[in-house]
C-alpha cells in the first residue's frame, strides 16, 4: 500500500520575493495541479505546511509562502539548489467548466490572490473560454502587493481594479476595501463569482455580491483551515461533515454558508 | 463452537497462545489512578487470565494498540527520508461490544475518508484480531443499546465470564482448536445486553439553526476543554503531526503523529492568530454533532458506539448523552411546530 | 473551693473564665468520627455543660460550662471515647479517669483522599497513627496532616507539620503535549515543568510533588509513582515572634516520618527548661540551636534515595515590634 505521507523532494528552481514577507518559490516537480488546489510542503524537522499552488507549467509549480512561523520561516531561509519536500496535489480545486462561457469575476485580497494567480494566468491565455473576466484585487498596502508583474499584464488584458485599504501619498491608484468595488463591476445575471481572501473580507464581500442580486450558487470561495494531513485523517480541517482538504478548499458558497465552524 | 473453560483452562489457553500472539485487554494498574489510592483501568498487556477485568469499564479504548498515542511516521537523517519499518506479532485485542464496533469507525477514516487509505493504520490494523467480552449488564452511563452497537461481529471468538468458569463461543480458528485442548464443548449462544439505565435518543437531522441554540452557551463556561471526552472515545480519530529533531543528533529526527482532540485550545489554531471555534460550547456542539450526525452523513452510520466513556471521566460532570437527548428534544419540537 | 488546676489542665479540663466551670476538651485525631459520638458529646453539653458545644481550631470539641465538681462524673462518661483511641493503639490505663494528658494536642488534619481529589493520602490514617505513637504525653506540641501542598490543615503553623507528596511518573509515550500540566505548575505551582521538543521536563529540585500534574493530564501520561511527605517544622503563633513553618525534611517515605516524630519528643525530654512551667518546643529550638535539633531528629532515621534536609530553616518575616512599619 502506497505511504501517503511520504513526500518527495523537490528542487528549487527560483525564488521571487514578492514583498519583504512573502516569497514565490518555483519547484522542480512533475504535479500537474488543478488550479485552486494545494501541497502540503516540508521541511525535514521544522514540520509541514499546506501551500496554494499560485502557479504551476510543465516540470514546475509556484508557491507564495508567507513567513509566519516555524515552517514558513526555515523555508524562507532556503536558496535556489535546495531541496524541499512535497505531496499532493491536494483539495478540490476551481470548477472550470461551471465558469466556461460566463462572465468571471475573482475578488482577492491580500495572501488570496496567490491560490487564484494561476487560474487568473491561464485565462490570460486563453480567454475565449470566459465571456469576459473582471479582476477585483485587494491588499493592506502599496508595500504589499503580491505578483506585481503579473498585476501589470492582467491589466492590460482584463478590466482589473487594483485597491489598498491604506494608501500613502503619492499612490496614484484605489483606496479602499475589496467591499466597496464591488459595485463597480457590470455583473451580467449569469456571472460566476469568485472570492478568495482572510476569512473577514470573505464574509463581506460575499454579502456585497449577494446585496447585488447574485445567487449563493454562482459565487465560490477558497477557504483556510487548520490542517495536519490533506489527506481526510486528522480532522483538524473538518467543518460539518466536510473535510476542506478534500472537498475543499474551494466550495460554492451555496455549501459554503451552511459551513459553521 | 462453544466450550466451557476453568480459570486453568482459560490460562493454558492463554499460555499458548501468547507463544503467536500478543495479547492486549482491560487491565488494572494498582494505584495508578488519577486519585490517590485509586487504580488506572486500561487497555494493557494481558499476561494471565486474572488479569483481564471484568468489573469495570476502562478509562481509555482499545484504540491504542492499533492507532498508538504516537506514531513514527518518517525518520530524517540528513537529507535522507526514511519509512519507519513495522514487524508486528499477530494480535489479539480482548473487547465489548461497544469498542469493537468503535473499530468500524475508525476503519471509515483511516481507510475510506479521501482517496487514499492510510498506509500506518491498515498496516496495523491486518495483524489485529478481536475476542468479544461479553457484556451482563454494562456499567454506569453505558448507552449501547440505543446505539445499536450492543451486538457487534468481526471477532474471532467471545468469552463470557460465568460464576467460576469461562464460556466460549469459537467463532474461528485457533480458538476452536483451543476450545477442544482446553475446555469441555459446551452450548454457547451469545449473550447481548438488551437494556441500559440510560437511553440515548438521537435526532434524525439537525438543523443548522440549532447551532447557535443557547444549549450551547452552557457548555461555555462548564468546559475546561481537557479533552478527556474525546481521548478516551473508542472512536476519536484526530491527531497532528509533529516534527522532532533529536537533542542528542540534530542530524536527525522524526516526522511522527500523536493523538488530538477537537476539545483542545490550539486544534483549531492557524498562522496570523486566526482561530474558529475559540468558544467552548461551540467546541462541545462540533464533538457531539460529529458522533451523532455529522459522521452519519458521510458513512451511514453514527460515530458514537455509547461506550459511556466521556459520561465517566468528564471532570465536570458534562452529559454528552444529556446533550443528545436535549437535541433530539428540540428537534422534536421545531417538527411539532413546523 | 479546692481544685488542683495543674492536674484538670492534664486532664484536658480548663480554667475557664467563669469561676467554679470548667470546659472539657474531646480529642478527634485526624479530625474525624464516626457520627454516633456526637450522640455522646451532646448528652455530656446538655447534662452538664450549658448545651453548648465549641468546635476547636484543633478539630475537637470543646463542652463548656461543666461545673468543676462534675468532672469525675463526666471522665466517667469519656469511657466510649477512650475506647476508640485505645483501638487506635493509644495506652490508656483508666477508662473512667477522663483523659490521661493534654499537652500534646489533638493531631488535626484536612479531609484527605476520602473527600479531597488534590490529596496524595488518607491524612486522617495518618493522624490516628501518629496520635499512637505520641499520645498520651504531657510535652506542648502540635502536629497537622495535610494531603497536599494547599495546606488547608494550615500545617505552617505547627510544631511538625505532614504534607504529602507524590512522585509524578512521566511516560513520554503517552503525552500529547497539550501542556494542561506545564501551564497550570507554571501558573498555579512551582513552574517546574517545561515543554521541550514536544516532550515534557520535570525539575525534580523545583517539583513540590503536589501531584497537580497526574490530575490535570488527560492522557494519564502523569501518573502516581511513590508517595512521600515533606515536614515544615516550628511554625508557631503566639505572643512572642509568630512565624510560618519552613521545609525541614521532604521526599522521606512514612518510616522516616514517624521516627522523626518519636525523636522529637526525646529531644524534648533532653532539653526541656524544667524550671519552666511548661515549655513550647519552638522556645526550645531557640536555645538549643537548629543543628542540635536537626542532629537528634533525624538519629536513626533512614531518609531514603530522595530525602532532603534543610541546611538551616529560614524563618522570614512576620514581627510583633509594630514600631518598625507602623505609622504614627
Ligand atoms: C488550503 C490552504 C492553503 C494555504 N495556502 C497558503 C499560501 O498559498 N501561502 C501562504 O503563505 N500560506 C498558505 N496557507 C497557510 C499556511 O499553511 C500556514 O501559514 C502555514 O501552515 C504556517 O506554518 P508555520 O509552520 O510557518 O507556522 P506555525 O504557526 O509555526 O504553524 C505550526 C503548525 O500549524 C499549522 N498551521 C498554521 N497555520 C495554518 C493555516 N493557516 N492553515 C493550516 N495549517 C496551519 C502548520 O501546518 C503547522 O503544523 C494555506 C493554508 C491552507 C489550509
Ligand atoms: S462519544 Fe462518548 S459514549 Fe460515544 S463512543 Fe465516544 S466516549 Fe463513548
Ligand atoms: S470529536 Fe473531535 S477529536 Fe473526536 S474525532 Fe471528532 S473532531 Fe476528532
Ligand atoms: S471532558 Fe468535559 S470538561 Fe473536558 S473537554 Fe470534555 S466536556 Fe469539556
Ligand atoms: S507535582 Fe506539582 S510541582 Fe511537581 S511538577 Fe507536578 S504540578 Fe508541578
Ligand atoms: S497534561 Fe499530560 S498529555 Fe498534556 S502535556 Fe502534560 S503530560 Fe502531556
Ligand atoms: S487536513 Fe487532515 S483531515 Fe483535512
Amino acid at each position: 500500500m502506497p505511504n501517503p505521507y511520504l513526500p518527495v523532494p523537490a528542487k528549487i528552481l527560483a525564488i521571487q520575493p514578492q514583498t519583504p514577507v512573502d516569497y514565490t518559490f518555483k519547484l522542480a516537480t512533475d504535479i500537474e495541479p488543478a488550479w485552486g488546489q494545494f501541497v502540503e510542503i516540508s521541511l525535514p524537522g521544522y514540520g509541514e505546511a499546506p501551500i496554494s499552488i499560485s502557479d504551476a507549467g510543465a516540470g514546475y509549480i509556484e508557491l507564495t509562502i508567507r513567513r509566519v512561523g516555524q515552517v514558513t520561516t526555515a523555508l524562507h531561509r532556503l536558496n535556489p539548489g535546495d531541496t524541499v519536500y512535497l505531496r499532493g496535489p491536494y483539495g478540490t480545486g476551481f470548477p472550470l467548466a461551471e465558469f466556461a462561457g460566463h462572465q468571471l469575476v475573482i475578488a482577492a485580497g491580500g495572501t488570496g490572490v496567490a491560490p487564484v494567480k494561476g487560474l487568473i494566468n491561464y485565462y490570460a491565455n486563453h480567454p475565449g473560454e470566459l465571456e469576459g473576466l473582471h479582476l477585483l484585487l485587494g491588499f493592506k498596502t502599496p508595500a504589499d502587493i503580491l505578483f506585481r508583474a503579473d498585476i501589470e499584464r492582467w491589466q492590460t488584458i482584463f478590466p482589473t481594479i487594483l485597491t489598498v485599504d491604506q494608501g500613502p501619498g503619492g499612490w496614484p491608484g484605489r483606496v479602499g476595501l475589496v467591499t466597496e468595488f464591488v459595485r463597480e463591476i457590470p455583473l451580467k445575471p449569469h456571472a460566476r463569482i469568485i472570492v478568495v481572501g482572510p476569512p473577514l473580507m470573505i464574509e463581506f464581500t460575499v454579502a456585497e455580491f449577494i446585496k447585488h442580486q447574485v445567487n449563493p450558487e454562482q459565487i465560490w470561495v477558497s477557504l483556510e483551515r487548520r490542517m495536519h494531513c490533506g489527506l481526510g485523517k486528522c480532522g483538524h480541517c473538518k467543518i460539518n461533515d466536510f473535510y476542506v482538504c478534500l472537498e475543499g478548499p474551494v466550495f460554492n458558497y451555496s455549501q459554503a454558508r451552511n459551513l459553521v465552524d | 463452537m462453544g466450550y466451557k473453560l476453568t480459570p486453568a483452562g482459560f490460562g493454558a489457553l492463554l499460555d499458548e497462545l501468547a507463544t503467536n500472539y500478543q495479547i492486549f485487554g482491560p487491565v488494572r494498574y494498582a494505584g495508578k489512578g488519577r486519585l490517590a489510592g485509586t487504580d488506572l483501568t486500561t487497555y494493557g498487556p494481558v499476561r494471565s487470565v486474572s488479569d483481564l477485568v471484568w468489573d469495570a469499564r476502562t478509562t481509555f479504548a482499545p484504540k491504542e494498540v492499533f492507532f498508538p498515542v504516537k506514531e513514527s511516521l518518517l525518520y530524517f537523517s540528513g537529507q535522507e527520508i526514511t519509512e519507519p519499518s513495522l514487524e508486528m506479532k499477530e494480535t489479539l485485542v480482548f473487547l465489548r461490544a461497544c469498542d469493537l464496533n468503535a473499530v468500524s469507525r475508525l476503519d471509515k477514516i483511516f481507510l475510506a475518508n479521501g482517496p487514499e487509505p492510510d498506509s500506518y493504520y491498515a498496516r496495523r490494523r491486518q495483524h489485529i484480531h478481536f475476542v468479544l467480552m461479553e457484556c451482563q449488564e454494562g456499567f454506569p452511563g453505558c448507552f449501547c443499546v440505543s446505539m445499536g452497537t450492543n451486538m457487534a461481529t468481526g471477532h474471532q471468538a467471545a468469552l463470557r465470564l460465568e460464576n467460576d468458569h469461562y464460556l466460549l463461543q469459537a467463532l474461528a480458528e485457533p480458538w476452536i482448536a483451543l476450545g477442544e485442548r482446553y475446555g469441555q464443548p459446551a452450548r454457547v449462544e451469545p449473550v447481548w445486553v438488551e437494556k441500559n439505565p440510560l437511553t440515548v435518543r438521537v435526532p434524525e437531522r439537525v438543523d443548522i439553526a440549532l447551532f447557535q441554540h443557547e444549549l450551547w452557551r452552557e457548555y461555555a463556561c462548564r468546559c475546561i476543554a481537557c479533552g478527556r471526552c474525546t481521548l478516551s472515545c473508542p472512536t476519536c480519530s484526530c491527531f497532528s503531526v509533529q516534527d522532532v529533531i533529536y537533542r542528542d543528533n540534530p542530524e536527525r529526527g522524526e516526522r511522527r503523529r500523536v493523538w488530538a482532540s477537537c476539545q483542545i485550545d490550539g486544534f483549531t489554531d492557524m498562522a496570523g492568530g486566526h482561530q474558529v471555534r475559540a468558544d467552548r460550547g461551540d467546541r462541545i456542539r462540533f464533538k457531539v454533532l460529529h458522533k451523532i450526525y455529522d459522521f452519519r452523513r458521510r458513512f451511514g452510520i453514527n460515530m458514537c458506539v455509547g461506550c459511556g466513556r466521556c459520561e465517566e471521566v468528564c471532570p465536570e460532570y458534562i452529559s454528552f448523552a444529556r446533550c443528545v437527548n436535549t437535541l433530539n428534544q428540540l428537534m422534536e419540537v421545531q417538527g411539532r411546530d413546523a | 473551693m479546692s481544685y488542683n488546676t495543674k492536674e484538670l489542665i492534664k486532664n484536658a479540663y480548663r480554667i475557664t473564665s467563669q469561676r467554679g466551670f470548667t470546659a472539657l476538651r474531646i480529642r478527634v485525631p485526624g479530625g474525624h468520627l464516626e457520627a454516633s459520638y456526637l450522640g455522646l458529646i451532646q448528652d455530656i453539653a446538655r447534662r452538664y455543660g450549658n448545651g453548648t458545644v465549641h468546635l476547636t481550631t484543633r478539630q475537637g470539641f470543646e463542652i463548656p460550662g461543666i461545673p468543676l465538681d462534675k468532672v469525675p462524673e463526666v471522665n466517667r462518661l469519656l469511657a466510649p471515647l477512650l475506647e476508640k483511641e485505645a483501638a487506635l493503639g493509644v495506652p490508656i490505663e483508666n477508662f473512667q479517669a477522663g483523659y490521661p494528658a493534654a499537652g500534646t494536642r489533638n493531631v488535626t488534619a484536612c479531609i484527605g483522599s476520602r473527600v479531597c481529589p488534590f490529596a496524595n493520602f488518607d491524612t486522617i490514617a495518618l493522624a490516628q497513627k501518629i496520635e499512637s505513637l505520641i499520645y498520651p504525653n504531657h510535652y506542648h506540641v502540635k502536629i497537622a496532616i495535610t494531603g497536599c501542598p494547599n495546606d488547608c490543615i494550615k500545617a505552617h503553623l505547627q510544631d511538625i507539620g505532614i504534607i504529602g507528596q507524590v512522585e509524578p511518573e512521566y511516560d513520554p509515550g503517552r503525552c500529547i503535549a497539550c501542556q494542561a500540566c506545564v501551564k497550570n505548575c507554571r501558573q498555579f505551582i512551582v513552574g517546574a515543568l517545561e515543554m521541550d521538543n514536544y516532550q515534557v521536563q520535570r525539575d525534580g529540585k523545583r517539583c513540590l510533588g503536589c501531584g497537580e500534574c497526574i490530575l490535570q493530564c488527560p492522557m494519564a501520561a502523569w501518573t502516581r509513582g511513590p508517595r512521600y511527605y515533606r515536614i515544615v517544622a516550628l511554625g508557631r503563633t503566639g505572643k512572642k515572634s509568630p512565624r510560618l513553618a519552613a521545609t525541614f525534611l521532604e521526599w522521606i517515605d512514612e518510616k522516616a516520618v514517624l521516627q522523626v516524630i518519636a525523636n522529637l519528643y526525646r529531644y524534648i525530654d533532653r532539653h526541656i527548661d524544667r524550671s519552666l512551667p511548661k515549655e513550647h518546643v519552638g522556645y526550645i529550638v531557640d536555645r538549643t540551636g537548629y543543628q542540635v535539633f536537626k542532629e537528634e531528629l533525624l538519629e536513626g532515621v533512614d531518609l531514603g534515595p530522595k530525602g532532603r534536609v534543610a541546611r538551616e530553616l529560614p524563618f522570614y518575616g512576620y514581627s510583633y515590634d509594630r514600631n518598625l512599619y507602623m505609622e504614627g
